[in-house]
């Protein structure tokens, strides 16, 4: 009886420390988005910096939204962002799952030569490589258009790698099955091995996503004329000279560049946990 | 999840066409009409950059029947990301006619051999003379290397202290005089200072410069002091001189009294100074641009104080002729143009929209304080260069940008109290040895 | 254990096939297909990743400034590699800065991800995963407004804050001791919502029974931890271990809008070094020069890792 209570006591505690850490922990790490959010709302820049923090229900506005729109071609600029991001995710997940069902499931000659290049790939700092990436960009005429922000991106090691784990996990009898009808590999692929992926190759988009749509690096070197920006771009033209932009339509700016993202990211949230817990993550 | 392959091949077509016409655009806009063309290289920091350069090149085409201009926007945070990507452009074998540079490009892009000297053109052209008559000759030299004039400056800055004209009344202090001096400048900075909300530590602060460049931060101090970070040549680098070292331990010695906060960027000033958090800050007259849309016009301008000395330090930016262009003659033509009325009236701007630079012609200038443009005391940003000394040549090596990130390095140890002044400086000197050279 | 009780995916699920022969090798391997598969792949990884970085390679032979025709140079970039005195401190912030975020990303993320993994409406599960997974859809200009405000010396809200507790103004951007620790704050805080993400998804593969069998056995929570969960989580461990050492080694945009690398190099990475001397310098050779040579050095770590793994991860 006692051993009991006291277990139990016990538990109610750690359950209350768990929230407490946790609690901590995600206030920690999102309240610096609520100054974002704050100043976007906000029609006086000299308040977002006064300590104490104060806040004056009357200078709240949605004024700062409108000022991004007036300043910069923000729609083309985000249309810019979708089309770029979208078109390296769906490209991804194409380039990524062919070559990882090639790694995982077939045999052929140089394959671990050729995945350790793949993985040594992911060490070379993109900085290092910029240049030559832009003249090859020029040789080929696509400086100054989207192409150049897309090609770079299709060819992913990350995510020959995540799916590569995830395909090593699934069993093989059903593919046994699936040769023994007169399957060849390309309807074995797209008929067995993508359905059961579903999960992994959301995660794989959702980051690759995540990362196309916030580079900087590429558009500022690739890109020259403004229509052609993406998002992040706009953010710092609208920044200004020497970043010195109102603070308020700043945080508008990055505040309506988050929001997308984090819609697709709650969408997905299910599917990636999903994803990475059977993909399985061995190496 | 299924993946519907018919539906990702639809978008992967949609999105190739979305791309391909794109490119297709691209590519109509390089066809140029004879040689009657010019390129020009901007720095795209902004809506207003753009603007700018789309309503000159549309007005030189206006004036001269038959010319294509064509503009390159080059994005990059700041002037140093711009000359990096200009430089990525020109090695992809892209050559522009014009570019525009600040003052501190200009023994750049002299050093590497890529701009035609306009002397000749001055010599020549019967305009430049009334031209130049218009020009504060210190915006000429601020661009002479080595006898050669990189080009002529449509547009620039001298640097200039901003205050707060509320925080003043507050504090009831009186606004600074233009021939204050350190002295004067550390007690009216230190009355300034305050602990507003009573935790025993200051919350308003006196006076800051940017950490993050040499210009708006120590150079207008260095220079009165009577120094400069290089010699005048340009060729060698003279960072730990007494007057180095005699404006740098002010500075210090303004953050170890707690009249000035810890250096920071220039960026984060500017909502500082509008709230007033911070009293005063050095800048240009780019400022304006930001407070007067903003709402904020409780401020004014003054000359930095004098120490033993007193120089305008200053900077400037033009379109040099680039050796490649095909054009030259045409090129001279545009870079004039630049200095036109109607073009340097932008950088007047109205009371409203404010332009973020200096005209380079002085009866455009003095139109600053009529068109009714704050701050009150405006007429100051001409005379300053007019009727002032200058700091010239600029102290900016071909090297610029090693050189500002060499010597704002050794000044974050020196601010930090990491480093002793004279210790900090030798160190400087000791790196810049090899960076500052001909 | 046996395998015949584990679910077919996870962690703890189907041995992974080495690269061996699991299947019977038909003859001649499966090298058409392969390659048919590989093509898109490899097709933009020889335009878009081997050219620029053979591109590297050359470069780094050669002394080019974009602007005018190179020279070869042979082995001088290289040689000029061991006399600059900056580059072992730079070497020595990076190893410090990025060890520290792979640790915090490694075992605070754990601990998070176990405490989330504890019982709780999962209307709460899902506003905890979300804030955890915030800072990783923001970008660089984003993190540095947040930051620069919060870290601000003297007019900052973490110090105004800690001010009110009687604790004095800390330079968390401009001190030697403090500038790395806020490139690590910012840097973990960006980070930590994907390993989280990848703990969760390891743990919850572990099979139930498992714990269930521990928990009858009398093993207490401690026990169970080192004894079934961290073994079947090793694979995940060292995943984030090989992904994060990769990444914060790598890391560029913090330093340089938070502390611009300072004071003196003491929050510089190699990648901001080699940056600043490839586009503030134009000195495209030595900076191909430490490129090349830091992808040698985190390739070597990697390999290390992957045979050190061998003695610590757990496979069935």
């Amino acid at each position: 009886m006692d051993v009991l209570r006291v277990s139990r006591l016990s538990r109610t505690g750690s359950r209350i420390a768990t929230f407490v850490i946790l609690g901590i922990a995600a206030l920690a790490i999102t309240a610096p988005f609520l100054w974002i959010f704050r100043g976007a709302f906000s029609g006086s820049d000299a308040e977002l910096y006064r300590l104490p923090p104060t806040f004056d229900p009357a200078n709240v506005t949605t004024d700062n939204f409108g000022k991004v729109t007036d300043q910069v071609p923000y729609f083309r600029f985000f249309l810019n962002s979708i089309i770029v991001s979208t078109t390296i995710t769906v490209a991804q997940v194409i380039t990524c799952s062919t070559a990882a069902y090639a790694f995982a499931r077939l045999h052929f000659k140089g394959k671990g030569v050729l995945f350790a290049v793949v993985i040594g790939s992911l060490m070379i700092p993109i900085q290092v490589t910029i240049v030559p990436l832009f003249l090859v960009m020029s040789k080929l005429g696509l400086t100054n258009t989207l192409w150049a922000l897309i090609l770079p991106g299709i060819f992913s090691a990350f995510g020959i790698f995540l799916l590569r784990q995830h395909f090593l996990a699934l069993p093989m009898e059903i593919e046994e099955a699936a040769k023994l009808d007169g399957a060849g590999h390309l309807r074995t692929f797209a008929r067995i091995i993508l359905p059961l992926s579903g999960p992994s190759i959301a995660t794989l988009a959702i980051l690759c996503f995540t990362y196309w749509w916030n580079d900087l690096l590429l558009p500022l070197v690739m890109i020259s004329d403004t229509e052609r920006q993406t998002l992040p771009v706009g953010l710092v033209l609208l920044a200004g000279r020497f970043s010195t932009g109102s603070l308020g339509t700043i945080a508008a700016g990055i505040a309506m560049a988050i929001v997308p993202v984090l819609i697709v990211f709650i969408l997905a949230q299910r599917y990636i946990v999903q994803s990475i817990a059977s993909s399985g993550l061995k190496l | 999840m299924n993946i519907p392959f018919r539906k990702v091949a639809l978008v992967i077509a949609t999105a190739a066409m979305t791309a391909t016409a794109l490119v297709g655009c691209s590519s109509d806009k390089d066809a140029k009409s004879g040689d009657q063309s010019l390129e020009i290289a901007y720095w795209n920091y902004g809506p207003a950059a753009e603007s700018g350069n789309k309503a000159t090149a549309d007005a030189f085409m206006a004036a001269h029947a038959g010319v294509n201009v064509t503009l390159t926007p080059v994005t990059g945070e700041n002037w140093g990301t711009y000359y990096a990507n200009v430089a990525t452009l020109i090695a992809s074998g892209k050559h522009p006619d014009l570019m525009v540079i600040s003052g501190e490009g200009a023994q750049f892009v002299h050093a590497n051999k890529l701009v035609v000297p306009i002397n000749k053109y001055i010599d020549k052209d019967p305009e430049a003379k009334t031209l130049l008559a218009d020009i504060a000759p210190g915006l000429i030299d601020g661009f002479k290397v080595k006898g050669d004039i990189v080009t002529l400056t449509y547009g620039w800055n001298d640097m200039v202290v901003y205050y707060n004209t509320d925080v003043f009344k507050k504090a009831g202090v009186d606004p600074p005089k233009a021939d204050w001096t350190w002295d004067d400048f550390k007690a009216t900075a230190k009355k300034l200072t305050a602990d507003t909300n009573g935790d025993g530590k200051p919350d308003q602060y006196g006076f800051t410069w940017a950490s993050n460049e040499i210009f708006p931060g120590i150079m207008p101090w260095v220079a009165n002091a009577g120094g400069n970070l290089t010699s005048d040549d340009v060729c060698s680098a003279t960072a730990d001189t007494p007057q180095v070292n005699k404006a740098v331990s002010f500075l210090r010695g303004l953050i170890t009294d707690g009249i000035a906060p810890a250096p920071m960027p220039m960026s984060d000033v500017f909502t500082r100074f509008q709230n007033g958090q911070i009293a005063m800050f050095g800048a240009g007259r780019w400022p304006i641009g930001t407070f007067v849309p903003a709402g904020f016009k409780a401020f004014d301008i003054q000359l930095y104080p004098k120490g033993d000395t007193y120089k305008t330090v200053f900077g400037g930016a033009g379109y040099p002729i680039l050796k490649s262009s095909k054009n030259p003659d045409l090129a001279w033509e545009y870079q004039k143009f630049t200095l036109s009325d109607a073009i340097e009236q932008q950088y007047v701007g109205t009371p409203d929209k404010p332009g973020d630079s200096i005209p380079s012609r002085r009866s455009v200038a003095q139109t600053i304080s009529k068109v009714g443009v704050p701050p009150a005391n405006s007429d100051l940003f001409y005379n300053s260069i007019d009727k002032y000394p200058t700091l010239v040549p600029y102290p900016a090596p071909a090297k610029y940008s090693t050189f500002e990130s060499t010597v704002l390095r050794h000044l974050q140890l020196i601010f930090a109290g990491e480093a002793s002044v004279s210790d900090g400086l030798k160190n400087m000197q000791g790196e810049l040895s090899s960076i500052v050279t001909c | 254990m046996s395998t015949s009780k584990t679910p077919r995916s996870g962690v703890g699920g189907q041995p992974v096939a080495a690269p061996g022969p699991r299947v019977h090798r038909r003859r001649g391997g499966d090298g058409i297909p392969a390659l048919a598969f590989l093509t898109p792949s490899i097709v933009t990884f020889l335009v878009f990743v081997l050219a620029p970085t053979v591109g590297v390679l050359v470069l780094s032979f050669y002394d080019w400034n974009l602007l005018s025709d190179g020279t070869f140079v042979g082995l001088d970039n290289f040689d000029r590699l061991v006399h600059d005195d900056r580059l072992l401190g730079v070497y020595g912030s990076t190893t410090y800065m990025a060890l520290a975020i792979l640790a915090v990303n490694v075992v605070a993320g754990l601990l998070l991800a176990v405490l989330l993994e504890s019982r709780m409406p999962a209307w709460l599960r899902g506003f905890f995963r979300l804030s955890f997974l915030f800072p990783f859809v923001v970008s660089a200009s984003a993190v540095a407004l947040i930051w620069r405000f919060l870290l601000n010396k003297d007019l900052g809200l973490v110090n105004y804050l800690l001010g009110l507790l009687h604790v004095d103004r800390i330079d968390w951007l401009g001190s030697s001791a403090f500038a790395p620790v806020s490139v690590i704050i910012v840097s973990s805080w960006k980070t930590i919502g994907f390993s989280i993400l990848v703990y969760i998804a390891g743990l919850q593969s572990i099979p139930p029974q498992l714990k269930e069998a521990a928990i009858v056995d009398g093993a207490n929570a401690w026990t169970r931890f080192w004894r079934i969960t961290f073994p079947l989580l090793s694979p995940t461990i060292f995943f984030l271990v090989v992904i994060n050492t990769i990444n914060s080694f790598q890391i560029f945009a913090e330093p340089r809008v938070l502390t611009q690398g300072g004071p003196g190099d003491a929050s510089r990475t190699i990648v901001e070094y080699l940056y600043d001397r490839a586009f503030g310098d134009f000195d495209l050779g030595y900076a191909s020069a430490i490129g090349i040579t830091f992808t040698l050095v985190l390739i070597v770590l990697t390999a290390i890792q992957f045979r050190l793994s061998r003695r610590w991860t757990y496979y069935e």
